[in-house]
């Protein structure tokens, strides 16, 4: 089998004494959509931050393409074709829609100098997305929808081998959040990888290939959808354990 | 609501080079004109304002890095110029040196104080330029407190000093439009914003601030070069005054920051009625400028510049 693009050994983050990822280990294929699912605080943007170089980890190891990348930084595993999105959208506002992915573009895996190439290169990314007639408009003024797909538009303009969308979908009607996941089927098929963290377990059954579930910053279960959805374990994470719930000690908020 | 930003049209991009070109020929053919010699001067200070105005706006207006340091570049370049000039090395080679050591010193800054984000950079900042000037007014090689004075030992016209800071100011325009519309730039524009998110994005924060940081150094220590030639006098509570960082910096806020026309303007303006000031309220002209400044954020964090502009567009849409 060819080496997975990306390769997660005990990973383990602390914030004091709290652990909010513990020992997490996984491979990621090449060209899958892998999918994290878990109860809020179970540790799943903690993972990607830590993934994309935000946090430095408290042990483990991270490995792109067989190289050690932990403890790089984000714009480094940038270079290497590690992008992530963020659940809190973060454009540049006081610049247009372009230009937020024009920067994308200019510092990107392919390090576009000139601005004219860098300017085509975003514009292609924006009509893939069907924001190009938001292309100079300034990202304060778009609607939070646009937003979500801007910050897409971002982390492809770098042209990642493997992207890390979180919570792409939160907040967006039933419309729009089926467009996106339409949109990341065909990233996929273009030839990236993808990682996808999202609350909406439905969206997340409907276009993943792979699914961990994560709880109290562990690996509860991973598998293919149809098993996770049948997983013992998960259904009480979830649900609570038959008749536990009077005890109050494992609700889910 | 969205608004459209338009691409500015080719007429528009023309008239982005042909105008300086003509304020650039006008001024340079303005010492044949027989302008006292006054004005002149008056022009010459100006074109030095104008100058470090444009250099601390790389950092601060571009990039959003606000430094109360600058009189230590400033400083740095009017000592490497009066040293070398009065060895008798070449006035010009001087004022490359004069951008050359600040830069460098410009690195041993950022390399501590970068790593500090927001208010807590611009109170390092503070703290560099107090102990420059500490140890500037008890350094005996060159004239410790008393001050340096500068003997030219080559020949020279005294409008050498107009052309040269003309040519400097011309350059300090160049280098910021040259940055602004750069790949460079945008990074500049991404730091500014939202450093974590250019990183995610594959800028390095850190290298960038260090790198325009350089470039500003640079611009603001040939400027201290080319005054220190003119004033053929310098000493450490002048150049290196927290007075000096402050008018560095207050220029290109009461222009328009962060915008290239913005700084001159700042420059201009505040290279014409200094001197007016000073001498007119020698007391309280400080008052004043800490006035304007507080009035200016109030009303119109975009300077004189952001006024402008609102000016003209009402012009244009007539109603």
């Amino acid at each position: 089998m060819a080496t997975p693009i990306l390769e997660v050994e005990k990973l383990t983050k602390y914030f004091g004494g709290l652990a909010a990822v513990k020992d997490v280990s996984f491979a990621v294929p090449e060209q899958h959509i892998y999918g994290f699912i878990g109860p809020n605080g179970a540790g799943k943007t903690t993972l990607f931050s830590m993934i994309a170089g935000a946090l430095e980890p408290s042990a483990g190891r991270i490995r792109s393409r067989g190289k050690d990348v932990t403890g790089q930084q984000p714009f480094s595993l940038v270079k290497s074709g590690i992008a992530r999105t963020h659940q809190v959208v973060r454009p540049f506002r006081a610049m247009t829609v372009l230009e937020n992915v024009q920067v994308a573009a200019h510092f990107g895996r392919k390090n576009i100098t000139r601005t004219g190439a860098a300017r085509d290169h975003a514009m292609q990314v924006l009509a893939r997305l069907g924001l190009e007639r938001l292309a100079n408009t300034l990202a304060a003024n778009i609607s939070l929808g646009d937003q979500k797909r801007l910050e897409l538009a971002r982390a492809l303009a770098t042209d990642p081998e493997l992207l890390l969308c979180d919570e792409i979908c939160g907040g967006l009607s039933p419309t729009e959040t089926r467009t996106m996941l339409d949109l990341l089927e065909r990233i996929r098929q273009n030839g990236t990888t993808i990682m996808y963290v999202e609350h909406d377990v439905k969206a997340i059954m409907a276009v993943c290939d792979h699914v961990m579930v994560l709880n109290y910053g562990q690996k509860l279960a991973e598998g293919k959808p149809e098993e996770i959805q049948n997983d013992q374990a998960v259904i009480e994470a979830y649900l609570g354990k038959a008749g536990s719930q009077k005890k109050g000690s494992r609700t889910v908020a | 609501m969205t608004t459209a930003v338009f691409a500015p049209s080719r007429l528009e991009a023309r008239a982005r080079f042909v105008l300086p070109g003509l304020l650039l020929v006008v001024l340079a053919l303005l010492p044949t004109a027989g302008l006292t010699p006054n004005i002149i001067r008056l022009l010459f200070i100006t074109f030095v304002w104008v100058t470090t105005s444009l250099g601390w706006n790389l950092l601060g207006g571009f990039t959003g890095q606000v430094s109360f340091g600058f009189a230590v570049f400033y400083g740095l370049g009017a000592y490497t110029a009066a040293l070398m000039i009065d060895r008798g090395a070449n006035p010009y080679l001087s004022f490359l040196a004069a951008g050359v050591v600040p830069a460098l010193a410009s690195v041993l800054v950022g390399l501590p104080t970068f790593r500090l984000r927001g208010p807590y950079f611009a109170i390092a900042t503070i703290g560099v330029s107090e102990a420059t000037r500490v140890i500037m007014n008890n350094l005996t090689i060159t004239g410790g407190a008393s001050g340096f004075r500068i003997v030219e030992h080559r020949p020279f016209r005294q409008v050498d000093h107009y052309y040269t800071a003309l040519g400097m100011a011309a350059l300090a325009v160049a280098v910021s439009f040259l940055i602004q519309h750069s790949k460079f730039g945008m990074a500049l524009r991404a730091i500014k914003q939202d450093e974590e998110a250019a990183a995610d994005l594959g800028v390095n924060p850190y290298a960038y601030k260090l790198a325009i940081h350089a470039v500003a150094a640079a611009l603001t220590g040939m400027a201290g070069g080319v005054f220190a030639r003119y004033a053929a006098f310098i000493y450490p509570q002048g150049v290196f005054a927290f007075q000096t960082s402050v008018y560095i910096l207050l220029m290109p806020v009461i222009g328009g920051i962060g915008t290239v026309w913005g700084a001159v303007l700042g420059g201009v303006v505040f290279g014409m009625v200094e001197e007016q000031l000073v001498a007119n309220f020698p007391q309280i002209h400080l008052l004043l400028y800490g006035s304007l400044l507080i009035l200016i954020i109030l009303a119109e964090p975009d300077g004189l510049a952001g006024l402008l502009g609102k000016f003209f567009r009402r012009l244009r849409t007539p109603r």
